[in-house]
């Protein structure tokens, strides 16, 4: 399967206030980086070429896993999204 | 926004739902809040619920009444490579008779239906809620602020039953502010839709039988296993990772998932079947030695955000124990309000009733088994040597055969060595 298309079937109500805000520059010196293999959502990529995380929160399936797996306290939010906002599973 | 409950919960999920019907049912005016727009929107779980007598005490007709798919007759487990597998299954008589030992269930229906029971005994539901702060005045707790909004919901006592990472319950001081990759896992799951009639005839069902299956091996060598269940007309297949494991391992979730639906015999499984849902959890796995504090002055933890949940290797079980655990918060709020005393004193019949239930008593006694689930040839070497130890009995090479002793020791050394095989065989024997 396309991994793409596994994103794709789940549904969202994006609010524009982010939940989660990263501080990147933490993650340049990370020796681990775990959030961006760790994600289920696909939500870091680091960039090897320009040494820097990119971080979107719009496919956050709110699992809490970054929070977890991230040792270096990189985050300066890290919290649910307001009420009735993000992730809206149907039948999971 | 601003409105005094004697109780308000925190969370709609099955052991706030569970608390909020049995205050509710006791004629306290209860708060249930929920950030989802409705109760089971933002839940998720591999799909299997256990049988749930304390539930059952409650709604004796619980399993006519509660939204459930198809009840599980058929359990397997399968231990696979990249390319074989082994299985064994067990289909008892007595799966096929009530009272059912499980259920395949949607939690956005389960946990909606629970969170509607509570309202009927008169709790009142509050969604599209997220809870930020705890309110205190002169050191005690006297409510909770809402995301984005003013003014508070306020109450002499708080039940968090606000999941696994529970917010609520470290602003309360009574979880650590970090948490140890080692004690938790996320589990991902693919939906895939399949019409009943192929899944009947698939998985040899009739009626409203399920099967239920769990693999190990599934995982490329990351701590971790797979499940697979069948709904009345969709399958659930998904993996769960230890986050200590899969954080170091340069895996991705979703590839695993990917590669795990493409293996051979799994691709079989979920043939002609289409996508409908991708989801994503963290569970407790930490069992025992996870727990956090229970209770606090005016406030009682339970569920997932008190790490209730029970990772044996062989069940993994959390529905049930959330559950149990609202209902006992539940009670101990209710003896608070009749003795008028919120305090940690007041409220620690909660944690001696848990003590006393199944549910501290088994997390006790498998409190070895995350230890030993850390071991890392459970996930690769041991479901090779299954393989290639049944693959050795079958196949014929027109040469003479060994004895099986042999062959066991043969594959055995050749994959995992002898002196570990001994090792682990104790540890395993000594966690269960």
């Amino acid at each position: 399967m396309n991994i793409d298309e596994i994103f794709d079937n789940t549904s969202f109500t994006i609010d524009r206030e982010p939940h989660i805000v990263l501080d990147a520059t933490v993650c340049v010196s990370c020796d681990n980086r775990g959030c961006a293999n760790s994600c289920p959502a696909r939500c870091y990529t680091w960039s090897e070429e320009e040494q820097k995380m990119t971080f979107v929160h719009d496919g956050c399936l709110e699992c809490g896993t970054c929070y977890v797996v991230c040792h270096r306290n990189a985050f300066t939010r890290w919290r649910y999204p307001r009420g009735g906002f993000g992730v809206a599973y149907r039948m999971t | 926004m601003s409105k005094t409950y004697q109780a308000i919960v925190i969370g709609a999920g099955p052991a706030g739902s569970s608390a909020a019907l049995t205050m509710a049912r006791a004629g306290l005016d209860v708060a249930l809040v929920e950030r989802g727009t409705f109760p089971g929107e933002k839940n998720m779980f591999g799909g299997l619920l256990h049988r749930m007598p304390s539930l059952e005490k409650i709604f004796p007709d619980f399993w006519e009444r509660a939204p459930l798919e198809r009840h599980i007759v058929k359990k397997g487990v399968t231990f696979m490579t990249g390319d074989s597998s082994f299985s064994t299954t067990i289909e008892a008589g007595s799966f096929d008779r009530p009272p059912y030992n499980g259920y395949t269930v949607f939690r956005p229906r389960f946990d909606r239906w629970l969170a509607e029971e509570a309202v009927a005994a008169g709790a009142t539901l509050i969604t599209r809620s997220t809870v930020d702060e705890v309110v205190r005045k002169d050191g005690r707790i006297t409510g909770v602020t809402i995301l984005g909004r003013s003014g508070q919901l306020s109450a002499p006592v708080l039940v968090a039953a606000d999941g696994v990472l529970s917010f609520t319950a470290q602003k309360a001081g009574l979880r650590k502010p970090t948490f140890d990759p080692a004690q938790m896992a996320v589990g991902v799951k693919a939906l895939i839709d399949m019409p009943r009639e192929v899944i009947d005839e698939r998985f040899g069902l009739v009626r409203d039988q399920g099967f239920a299956n769990e693999f190990v091996g599934c995982t490329e060598g990351v701590r971790g296993g797979g499940c697979f269940y069948t709904n009345y007309d969709s399958l659930s297949l998904g993996l769960v990772f230890h986050l200590a494991s899969l954080r170091t391992s340069g895996k991705t979730p979703y590839d695993l998932l990917n590669a795990f639906m493409e293996q051979p015999q799994v691709a079989k499984m979920i043939r002609g079947g289409k996508l409908q849902e991708y989801s994503a959890h963290l569970i407790p796995e930490g069992g025992y030695d996870m727990i956090p504090e229970l209770v606090g002055d005016g406030i009682v933890v339970a569920g997932d955000a008190a790490a209730l949940c029970n990772a044996t290797g062989l069940n993994l079980e959390g529905i049930n124990l959330a559950s149990h655990s609202g209902i006992v918060a539940g009670e101990a709020v209710i003896a608070a309000h009749q003795a008028n005393d919120f305090s940690r004193q007041g409220l620690a019949v909660y944690k001696k009733s848990l003590e006393e239930s199944f549910v501290i008593k088994d997390l006790k006694q498998f409190r070895k088994a995350p230890h030993m689930l850390h071991n890392n040839r459970i996930y690769q070497e041991y479901p090779e040597l299954m393989c290639s130890f049944m693959e050795n009995i079958y196949r014929i090479e027109g040469a003479p055969k060994e004895n099986v002793t042999k062959l066991f020791l043969k594959s055995a050394k050749e994959k995992v060595g002898l002196g570990k095989l001994l090792a682990d065989g104790f540890s395993a024997w000594r966690s269960l």
